[in-house]
């Protein structure tokens, strides 16, 4: 394995009883990298997010992240990786209704048996880092689309995770919105951390993303770096 | 198919495991109301079942076959059976002392009237053959095969054991061997129109025997005197079923409710769907309804089977002493259980199912929607600070999200804890009262060493060989006192008796020795401590309307004396009081004891004693050690066990389909919280800490107000069986089965939260989160 590579995939393959999610694929992504993940519904490419963050277990072949072959952990031995190892955001936020803003967060670290107060200064200290520390004892309900999402990525990276995966963060976000949250990644990207992310959206991918692979009927049809196309952004 | 059937089968296919839910519990539940409902029509006149399942005799009346003819008491038109020629046995001077035995002379054990229930070995078809009469599974010192002997009368073989509910007779043979047996009596066995009341009977009476020679009757037993002596036994049962009936009801209706409920929540999201689509309001609520009625029609018809199935047995145990062997219940429990339960079950969904017609569509589409309350969240925020375990304080806040649900849950645990509460409590007071009344005297031997004035013959089962006793009776009780290991000696003897004034014998047992450690508890008062003094069982004084410091008159023979009653002890005997041996002396003067007790040291080998005693008088026989049980107390112990279980059973699937609503509404939060490294035992303990919380405070609850129900059914207990609620029945609770008890909440609840915690635990994250 490379030595600065997060994440191995070889030859992975999902079946399904009806069909194949995943048919041989085989990916790396290298320490502070931003890939972004892209392709028609159907394609596979949420599969692929789930095998790497051990939310769901491939028919064959491996994940690597890390060194750690997730293949050979059991469920709690996911659980422990997923809690140290990545961080996650989802389209839909995922923020616990009942939790406040700060509270969501906290939990993160509380769950590695991090004491609550301990876990609520870590989290404002990144709530001031992403600029949303006036909304940290708002509940879930009250936020915007923008400011869920944001607390959603502060959670993910409440554990210092080597691997941020986001699933499609800016689909269920307005546009101003969603451009906050890609500058975010950007910004998060650029000073060192390793991002994947699935997407549908264009300017997402070609804005945070320094290698695009396409997947199309669970293979990568395609692979481009972007660096071209950033700096044509810039 | 209509469209509202096939949304509705759709939904049922779709949320199979909440369909399951409320099957289980729709059955479960129905099963506890059928067994409950059963309970209280079966506690209610068991005796007038029984009556009615054999046919029982209304009037059971003897004839001087001198005065009066077969034939002329057939001519009757009342219903009734005989003429059985009658005769009595005296047993006394047979191995086994049976008393005196009504011996009626009965071809078959059918009939119209006093139908017998042969329950062991065959009817009496031969000369020489003999059935007892004896309550079904009863045990005795006789079985088929054995021989009773009566003196001038021929030897006569136990063939079988029936029962009649009247006490029509102890035994029967063939019309033929009562003949044999010098027959004094022609037994008449009546059943009337009208038998309500004693003037009714009596009114029954005059009718049959209207037109008899006079003096041809000689003496009638009304049923309803039969009656009142089988229900002040059965009384005993009666609060106890009562309030389990009452519980089981109450379980019933608080889980299906809470079923119902919980179901209406998680379907309104469906129904905005529905709506969306064009459905009706009236069409969205039949779907609704008949989605919760396809399982909670078949959870009910199965449970109403299961209940008969389960509940019979139970209901059998308790009313078998009354003869009855064959038992169904009345119609009416089963229709109660047929229409009611779905009746409930639709009335509980019936309300959301409103709500759920009237919500516009999108609103019902967002409803499933958590939308928690100011102090859901201000406690959720108050856990997330605490330094408990995350799992633990988030589990520890789910209650507070759906406060109504967890109520409903609270008060299942509550109810679930209070019938263990009662229920062991039940238990400890019968098994104190019985050991109390029955003990097993492992402690002591019971030495015999002759027969008591007027008994007959007693042998010892093992030897069958009298006591003879050897030694005087002062000689015998110095050598018992003498023994190695003899810690006290008591010796007794007992009369029997008339009490003056009274209805009934009774057997006086004068005891000489050391009565404080071996005599009888006394509850008030003091044990007889001069002549003229007794003490006696509540059951004695109840009777009688007696109380200490009442003098009674026995005479015994020519004998007569007065005795002061100065106590009360605890027996269960309400016709056996209990003197000093100086009153003895007054009533039987140089009578000798036909008994010992003698209590060993611990650690005294019961056969090395034995064969000591042997040796000091070879006369003397020593009694095998008492079997301490009575069938009462097991059948009252069965059946709360039987009922405790089925009831926490209940209450814990109240947990457990709680638990599957709050997993199934937090599927997102669950799968999120796995998502960012929740283990799959932190789920579990999140969710089975939910409902231990709920089980705790369950605990807490329902135990005090088990031990309130226990002090009132216990007493009421009492009072039923003309005894009185004494510190043994009362004071059976003790801290450290107080504390166990309290943890009965967190074991139903545990256990209920358990499957549906560790399923929800096993959830796919990618499912769930993709679904989104």
């Amino acid at each position: 394995m490379n030595n600065d590579a997060v994440v191995q995939i070889s030859d992975l393959r999902k079946e399904y009883s009806d069909s194949t999610a995943l048919d041989g694929v085989s990916l790396t992504v290298r320490a502070g990298e931003a890939v972004a993940v892209m392709g028609p519904s159907g394609s596979g490419k949420s599969t692929l997010l789930n095998m790497i963050a051990g939310l769901d277990r491939p028919t064959s072949g491996s994940v690597v992240v890390h060194g750690t072959d997730l293949g050979s952990l059991n469920e709690t031995g996911l659980a422990l990786f997923r809690r140290r190892g990545i961080g996650m955001i989802f389209q839909f936020f995922n923020l616990l209704d009942d939790l406040s803003a700060l509270d969501n967060v906290a939990l993160a670290a509380q769950l590695t048996g991090t004491p609550a107060g301990q876990a609520r200064r870590r989290a404002l200290e990144l709530f001031g880092e992403l600029g949303i520390e006036n909304r940290k004892n708002v509940y879930p309900a009250r936020l915007s689309g923008g400011e869920r999402q944001r607390v959603a990525v502060a959670r993910a990276l409440m554990n210092r995770p080597a691997l941020l995966l986001a699933d499609e963060p800016t689909g269920a976000l307005d546009s101003r919105s969603g451009e906050q949250v890609m500058d975010l990644l950007l910004d998060l990207n650029q000073i060192g951390q390793t991002l994947l992310l699935v997407t549908h959206d264009e300017r997402l991918a070609t804005r945070c993303a320094s290698r695009v692979i396409e997947v199309v009927d669970g293979r990568i049809e395609r692979e481009q770096s972007l660096e071209r196309t950033q700096e044509k952004a810039l | 198919m209509t469209a509202v059937w096939s949304a509705a089968w759709a939904a049922v296919r779709r949320r199979m495991l909440q369909t399951i839910v409320i099957g289980v519990v729709v059955c479960a539940s129905t099963a506890t109301l059928v067994m409950a409902l059963g309970l209280l029509e079966s506690a209610a006149a068991p005796f007038d079942r029984a009556f009615a399942t054999q046919r029982g005799a209304h009037l059971t009346a003897a004839f001087d076959p001198a005065k009066v003819s077969e034939d002329q008491l057939r001519s009757g038109q009342t219903e009734s059976a005989g003429p059985f020629l009658q005769s009595t046995l005296d047993t006394s001077t047979g191995e086994v002392f049976m008393g005196t035995l009504t011996v009626a002379g009965r071809a078959d054990p059918g009939g119209s009237v006093d139908r017998l229930s042969v329950w062991r070995g065959r009817w009496a078809t031969a000369p020489g053959e003999i059935v007892l009469n004896r309550v079904p599974g009863g045990e005795g010192r006789t079985d088929v095969g054995f021989e009773i002997t009566a003196a001038g009368r021929p030897k006569l073989t136990v063939v079988g054991f029936a029962h009649s509910v009247t006490g029509s007779a102890d035994a029967w043979v063939t019309p033929d061997q009562v003949k044999a047996l010098q027959p004094t009596a022609l037994q008449m066995l009546y059943r009337f129109q009208k038998a309500a009341t004693a003037a009714e009977v009596a009114e029954g009476q005059q009718t049959v025997t209207a037109g008899l020679p006079e003096g041809a009757l000689l003496g009638t037993l009304s049923h309803l005197t039969v009656r009142d002596k089988a229900t002040s036994e059965l009384g005993v049962f009666i609060p106890f079923l009562m309030i389990f009936g009452v519980l089981g009801l109450v379980v019933a209706v608080l889980i299906v409710a809470n079923v119902v409920s919980g179901a209406v929540v998680a379907g309104f999201r469906h129904i905005g769907v529905l709506k969306a689509l064009g459905f009706t309001p009236g069409q969205v609520m039949a779907v609704y309804l008949v989605m919760v009625s396809i399982p909670a029609v078949a959870g009910c018809v199965l449970g109403t089977v299961a209940g008969n199935v389960f509940a019979k047995p139970v209901v059998q145990d308790a009313v078998e002493g009354f003869g009855v062997t064959e038992l169904s219940f009345a119609p009416w429990v089963n229709a109660v259980a047929l229409l009611g339960m779905p009746a409930l079950v639709i009335s509980a969904a019936l309300v959301p199912a409103l709500r759920a017609r009237g919500l516009p569509a999108a609103r019902a589409i967002s409803a499933g929607i958590t939308t928690h309350t100011g102090r859901a969240l201000r406690i959720q925020r108050w856990l997330s600070g605490t330094r408990l375990p995350r799992s633990v304080s988030l589990g520890l806040g789910v209650p507070f999200a759906r406060a109504g649900r967890s109520a409903l849950t609270l008060a299942s645990v509550v109810l679930g804890v209070m019938t263990v509460t009662l229920a062991a409590g039940v238990t400890m007071s019968v098994a104190a009262y019985d050991d109390a009344v029955r003990p097993s005297y492992t402690d002591r031997v019971e030495v015999l060493a002759g027969r008591p004035p007027g008994m007959p013959v007693m042998r010892t089962p093992e030897t069958g060989e009298p006591p003879a006793a050897t030694l005087s009776d002062s000689d015998d009780e110095k050598m018992l006192r003498s023994l190695p290991g003899t810690n006290a000696v008591m010796a007794v003897s007992q009369l029997e008796t008339e009490v003056a004034g009274g209805t009934q014998d009774a057997m006086i047992f004068f005891y000489r020795g050391d009565t404080g450690a071996l005599g009888p508890r006394v509850l008030t008062g003091h044990w007889p401590d001069g002549p003229g003094q007794v003490v006696a069982p509540s059951r004695f004084l109840n009777q009688r309307g007696l109380g200490v410091g009442d003098t009674i008159t026995v005479q015994a023979g020519e004998n007569r004396t007065e005795l002061k009653i100065v106590g009360v002890v605890l027996t269960n005997n309400e016709d056996q009081i209990f003197a000093d041996w100086t009153a003895l002396d007054v009533l039987a003067p140089g009578t000798r004891a036909h008994s010992y007790q003698v209590r060993f040291t611990p650690g005294t080998d019961r056969q090395t004693f034995t064969a000591a005693i042997a040796a000091g008088d070879p006369g003397l026989r020593v009694l095998p050690p008492r079997d301490g049980s009575s069938s009462t107390a097991v059948i009252l112990i069965s059946a709360a066990t039987v009922l405790t279980l089925v009831l926490g059973a209940v209450a814990a699937l109240g947990v457990f389909n709680t638990v599957v609503l709050n997993a199934r509404e937090r599927r997102r939060d669950l799968g999120m919280l796995k998502s960012i490294g929740m283990t799959p035992r932190q789920v579990t303990v999140m969710l089975v800490t939910s409902m231990g919380a709920l089980g705790v405070v369950g605990g807490l609850v329902g135990v005090p107000v088990g031990v309130v129900v226990h002090q009132l059914v216990v007493p009421a207990m009492a009072h039923a069986g003309q005894a009185d609620a004494v510190d043994i029945l009362m004071n059976v609770y003790h801290a450290p089965a107080l504390v166990l008890l309290a943890l009965a909440g967190v074991v139903i609840a545990v256990l209920g939260a358990l499957v549906p915690s560790r399923g929800a635990a096993r959830l796919s994250i990618a499912t769930v989160l993709h679904n989104e």
